[in-house]
């Protein structure tokens, strides 16, 4: 069935996620405390530790792995939250007004990767301030480009929520879906520790995960350079993995949106 | 053409169980039916499709000329759809909630502001408009649904128990509301209800449904006729006094009908039960489900099977007999004379005009409560809050 999209109900949606997110502070606080604890904490104390990796150091490595972190938990939260709007009855408002199924998770994929990505600059500012990137024009240029690269990354990935959200019925799939989707998302993402020196199974792993490629676009961006191993044009490669990520994961959970029973 | 027209049209979940099973009516415009069913009686299923959020597994329907099937946005454009479960939400202001409403609908800002304010008015909401929906009473957050569904001024308005849990003034005021809009602005109702007297007061024509089927459809008044005459209740001092005066009242040809007061479920030693074992509630409860299934309800509506099947509403009461009978007044002295010369002790009588309650009970077999609401009704609320709250429901 052709489903129109209506850009009046697109803009409605996306304007409820930003007035729920805005309102939900409590949310928006622990998590950029969570992921100052993780910059303060490891950046800092791992940091004294570990040394520069490449040419920069612990935190600044680190960084853009952690403003990644808070993209993908808000972005996935954000799309699972289709299982709350069914829960609570406010989905069958939607359903039953005379816009396409489309229109309104459109609006749910943008409302949900722009809190993410406010969420993000939050925590680019805060790594800035605790003096994770050295100051140059370079890097006001880069962090533009960094926003740009969010918006991809977290449209893509409230996708993925979507799709989860779709299929998934009821809170209790939840504790799975951060146990055996988000943390190895996470994890595999190279925050931590660069992929060169890793054991190959690891490395295949990590390879395998998208946000690898969100976090490395996010490094090219904000640092000037990636890991060796995807080369000098890996930012095109992060960029393309991104780019082709997202458009699967809009049009997954658009797919399995529309045809889940309200 | 009328503005409802619903044809065979069927919805089964499992195989075998037909949640509603190939209906046909039609309504006019400018009418207001109610369904009246009790629960698991497929009336929000057939909302649902009419709505076109579920889609039927047989037959189909046209809304103001529009076939659900085939053109489900010019449905969704024609009707207004108060649910039956919460819809609202919490997290956003009573005005928020319209504003949605009104964008998702596209109507302009000068009109969301202006039919928001009036929509308040009318459910008096005004000021309370701009607190959070989390901190409304739940009288106030249905009214705030009733006064969302008007918002868009629909052709076709359907209202799945709108008064459930309000109050009796409040209920009133949303009665005269539903029956304004009808005659000002012609809006067509389907209304769903547990309530007969809600039935009794605002509807044109009342469809009784039972096991996803039609039952009866005619007015109220007309369902009334079918159990002529009026109905005498009498209490006894004991049971046996009833097995030794029954015997006696049959040979009277003037009383059409002799029953024993139908039992309702006893709702408190229910919920007792409910607090201190749920798992045996729940597993009566899906017990009472399977020997619904068995019992297949009365097939045809021919008055005969009618009155054989007469029973009446009330209290449950082992020693009151209840009696349909003609000109009741005029017989009460004679039953009094009759039971004074059988040594029976009498303890009360009381006269009333058949009500819609026992057109109900006679017609499906189960009563409706007023307040209480049945067994199943409490066992299914009570899951539903459950659900809520998050917690795992047994099943
Ligand atoms: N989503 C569903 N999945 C499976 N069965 C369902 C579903 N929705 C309804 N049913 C079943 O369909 C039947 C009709 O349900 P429906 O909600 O239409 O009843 P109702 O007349 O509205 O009852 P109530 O007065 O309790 O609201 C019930 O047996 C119910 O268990
Ligand atoms: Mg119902």
């Amino acid at each position: 069935m052709v489903q129109p999209i209506s850009k009046q109900a697109i803009y409605v949606v996306f304007l409820r996620e930003l007035k729920r997110y805005w309102r939900a502070k409590a949310r928006v606080i622990s998590s950029v405390a969570q992921s100052i604890f993780f910059l303060a904490i490891f950046g800092l104390g791992l940091g004294s530790f570990v040394g520069d990796i490449g040419d920069v150091n612990y935190l600044s490595y680190m960084a853009p792995g952690v403003i990644g972190m808070g993209l993908l938990f808000g972005s996935v939260f954000s799309g699972v939250s289709v299982i709350f709007d069914r829960q609570f009855g406010f989905m069958k408002e939607m359903m039953v007004a005379p816009v396409s199924r489309t229109s309104i998770i459109l609006g749910k994929i943008l409302g949900g990767a722009a809190t993410a990505t406010i969420q993000g600059i939050i925590l680019l500012v805060v790594a800035a301030i605790m003096g994770a990137f050295t100051p140059s024009i370079a890097l006001v240029t880069g962090a533009f480009a960094a926003i740009g690269a969010m918006l991809l990354i977290t449209s893509g990935f409230v996708g993925l929520g979507v799709a989860i959200g779709s299929t998934l019925n009821d809170f209790h799939a939840f504790q799975l879906l951060s146990t055996f989707v988000m943390w190895p998302l996470f994890m595999l993402s190279g925050v931590f520790f660069p992929i060169d020196g890793a054991p190959l199974a690891l490395q295949a792993a990590m390879l395998a995960d998208p946000m690898f490629y969100g976090v490395e676009l996010l490094r090219w961006c904000l640092l000037g350079s990636g890991t060796a191993i995807l080369g000098p044009f890996g930012w095109l490669i992060s960029l393309t993995v991104v780019i082709g990520f997202n458009a699967l994961m809009i049009g997954l959970g658009t797919y399995l949106f529309s045809r889940a029973q309200i | 053409m009328d503005t409802i027209e619903v044809k065979e049209l069927t919805k089964f979940f499992d195989k075998d169980v037909k949640a509603v099973d190939g209906i046909s009516f039609s309504v006019q415009e400018g009418e207001i039916l109610g369904f009246l069913g009790p629960n698991g009686a497929g009336k929000t299923t057939t909302l649902n499709m009419l709505s076109t959020l579920l889609r039927p597994n047989g037959g189909t329907a046209t809304i103001n000329g529009h076939d659900i099937l085939t053109e489900p946005d010019a449905v969704r454009r024609s009707i207004g759809y108060v649910f039956q479960d919460p819809t609202l939400d919490i997290e956003l202001t009573g005005r928020e909630n319209l504003d949605f409403h009104g964008r998702l609908y596209g109507l302009d800002r000068n009109t969301r502001q202006q039919r928001i304010k009036e929509v308040l008015e009318l459910v008096q909401l005004t000021d309370r408009a701009d607190n959070f929906v989390k901190t409304y009473s739940g009288g106030m957050k249905r009214r705030l649904e009733i006064a969302r569904g008007l918002l868009h001024y629909p052709k076709v308005l359907f209202l799945d128990e709108p008064t459930l849990g309000l109050d009796p003034q409040t209920r009133r005021s949303i009665w005269e509301h539903i029956l304004r809009l009808n005659q000002e602005k012609k809006v067509t109702v389907i209304l769903t209800t547990h309530y007969t007297e809600e039935a009794d007061y605002l509807c044109k024509r009342i469809l009784i449904i039972d096991f996803g089927k039609v039952v009866v459809l005619d007015t109220p008044n007309k369902l009334k006729e079918r159990l002529q005459g009026d109905v005498v209740s009498l209490t006894f001092k004991d049971t046996a006094a009833i097995e030794k005066f029954r015997p006696l009242l049959e040979k009277k040809e003037w009383i059409h009908k002799i029953n024993v007061v139908a039992s309702g479920n006893n709702y408190a030693a229910m919920s007792r039960m409910m607090q201190t074992s749920p798992q045996m509630v729940n597993s009566m409860v899906d017990n009472e489900k399977t020997i619904q299934e068995e019992t297949s309800p009365p097939k045809d509506t021919e008055q005969a099977v009618f009155e054989k099947n007469i029973q009446f509403s009330g209290e449950q009461c082992s020693k009151c007999l209840n009696l349909l009978l003609d000109n009741g007044g005029h017989r009460i002295p004679e039953i009094v004379k009759l039971a004074e010369e059988a040594k029976v002790i009498l303890e009360s009588v009381e006269l009333r005009k058949p009500t819609l309650d026992d057109v109900f009970l006679s017609v499906t077999g189960r009563n409706i409560r007023e307040e209480e609401g049945s067994f199943i009704d409490m066992v299914r609320r009570h899951r539903i809050m459950r659900q809520a709250r998050g917690k795992p429901t047994r099943n």
